[in-house]
């Protein structure tokens, strides 16, 4: 074949090949480089890290993506709620999205299971620090629901267990939308970030929204970075392996997670990807140029 | 041999979770009969696991336990740890009334499921009015940024420049989409084309996190072939 040729008749099944190879290779040993530094997830770091709490207070995630967004939705959903579960904050899960019910349990259960291998003696236990309120029906409706209550446990009544939630130690002063200090909202959906934007809200009272996007999402959500709508994003699995790498900071005893790791195979199927794109132009022009 | 002790019910989701994966993949080589399968098995599932989990999470637990009493338990002394509220009787109304929408498959009363299909379009229009104003009006109120920012008594350069490419985009991508009437100036022609060449950034920026995303998600499917799967196997295997 000649130079010319090279990524014109080159039959597509070497290049996924290719890119198989490539990425398995840091995948086998568990080769991972430090990230990069992302300042939007900086902020969700910031926001996590300052919140103060007083009695009743917790925090909300929104587990909002399916088993096909779990390669960089989750690493960021586990960053987060590590992060808060380790500064004690009450965590309640809930979630929009039919498929992401078994996420709302396995999230926590094992975010629990690795902070009670680092603190040897110290547990995290459900309804004392985290509470699952299940998938909840109703979309726009319901949260458009939530800032005109005046008592939250009234409106959600029931835990994903059948548990009554006034009965559960995390959430026995909690009744008001002000008593939540930050909601993480975690999706690849189309529309669920807007969703919250939307409705997720009250006069004179802003709530500290942070988002986990995927990579498609990340250029539509910075505009609610910018105008302020979102406190902080974590972008794609690169936010959360920055993420983790300031944890891993802020807690040096902390046990990597695999974002790290994923991020590399990422960073170089990035280098691949180029690659191929350098190589089918030059031999494009290469052709052009013996045509010409 | 493997140290890792399964469960035979994790052992069986570990190993089906791996050959899915491969049935799926398989379709880079070729067209194949598991490819098929695989990608009906999935349409299936979660076909399936849409209509369960709201009568599992919603239906049952918030509507129709409260509804039928099944919340009030009856002590060994024959009293009840509640009385019955009648007032969770209104829940046959808003039950019934979306019940409507399967008369669309009769011809005779199809009118019938008509007004549940207009209660939903008016309440998703008067949704979706309110909340276009809660989301754009901030977006607009933080489109007037500065040209010149100064930090601390000094000129933020950095800023100043990153405020001057939003208001240019802005302003030329805006103007691109003003259709009504004809552009003849040519200075006019220019600020569209340069906010044609902006989209043309901003589309390539959304192909490559695209890219980005579809890439992540191979990520992640081998790392669970590579390391969960093979490890599966390999107790399987007896190494």
């Amino acid at each position: 074949m000649s130079s010319s040729k090279v990524g014109m008749d080159l039959d597509r099944r070497w290049i996924y090949l290719l890119v198989l190879l490539a990425i398995s290779l840091p995948l086998l040993r568990k080769y991972s480089v430090p990230p990069a530094r992302m300042s939007a997830a900086e902020k969700v770091f910031e926001v996590v890290e300052s919140t103060q709490l007083q009695p009743g207070d917790v925090a909300f995630v929104a587990i909002d993506f399916g088993p096909g967004m779990v390669a960089e939705s989750l690493p960021q959903a586990e960053a987060v709620v590590e992060h808060l579960m380790r500064r004690r904050i009450p965590v309640v899960f809930w979630s929009l999205y039919v498929l992401a019910e078994p996420f709302l349990d396995s999230v926590p259960q094992r975010v629990a299971e690795r902070l009670g291998k680092e603190y040897p003696g110290q547990s995290w236990e459900y309804g004392r620090d985290w509470v699952n309120l299940g998938y909840r029906a109703g979309g726009g409706l319901l949260l458009q629901s939530i800032p005109k209550s005046e008592n939250l446990l009234e409106l959600f009544k029931r835990d994903a267990r059948g548990n009554n939630l006034a009965d559960l130690p995390a959430l026995k002063d909690f009744r008001r939308l002000e008593q939540i200090k930050v909601l993480g909202e975690f999706t690849g959906l189309q529309g669920m970030l807007d969703a919250y934007i939307q409705f997720f809200q009250k006069k004179g009272f802003r709530l500290n929204l942070v988002h986990g996007c995927t990579s498609i999402a990340t250029p539509e959500a910075f505009v609610y970075l910018d105008s302020g709508q979102i406190v902080g994003l974590l972008e794609g699995i690169a936010g959360a392996a920055w993420y983790s790498e300031l944890l891993g900071k802020k807690f040096p005893a902390r046990l990597p997670d695999s974002s790290g790791v994923i991020n590399t195979g990422l960073g170089i199927a990035h280098i691949v990807i180029i690659f191929l794109i350098v190589v089918g132009n030059l031999s494009s022009l290469a052709r052009w140029w013996r045509q010409a | 041999m493997s140290t890792v002790n399964y469960e035979p019910w994790t052992l069986a989701t570990i190993l089906t979770g791996g050959l899915g994966t491969l049935a799926i993949f398989s379709f880079l080589v070729r067209e194949n009969r598991l490819y098929r399968i695989f990608e009906h098995l999935y349409i299936g599932i979660a076909a399936g696991l849409g209509l369960v989990v709201p009568i599992k999470n919603y239906i049952w637990p918030q509507i129709l336990v409260p509804l039928l009493g099944y919340d009030v338990v009856q002590y060994p002394d024959g009293t009840f740890s509640k009385v019955y509220d009648p007032t969770n009787l209104l829940y046959i109304l808003p039950l019934s009334f979306g019940c409507l929408y399967y008369f669309v498959y009769s011809r005779r009363y199809a009118w019938l499921s008509k007004l549940v299909i207009g209660f939903s379009l008016g309440m998703s229009g008067g949704l979706a009015f309110k909340g276009f104003f809660n989301e754009i009006i901030p977006q607009l109120a933080s489109s007037f940024k500065p040209l010149v920012v100064y930090h601390d008594g000094a000129l933020d350069l950095f800023r100043s420049f990153s405020n001057t490419v939003f208001v240019v985009t802005l302003l030329s991508v805006m103007y691109y989409f003003f259709f009504s009437f004809r552009r003849r100036a040519r200075f006019a022609e220019m600020g569209a084309g340069l906010g044609r060449w902006l989209m043309m950034v901003c589309f390539g920026a959304f192909f490559g996190s695209t890219v980005m995303a579809r890439m992540a998600l191979l990520v992640e499917r081998l790392q669970f072939l590579l390391n969960d799967w093979g490890a599966a196997l390999r107790y399987c295997i007896g190494l």
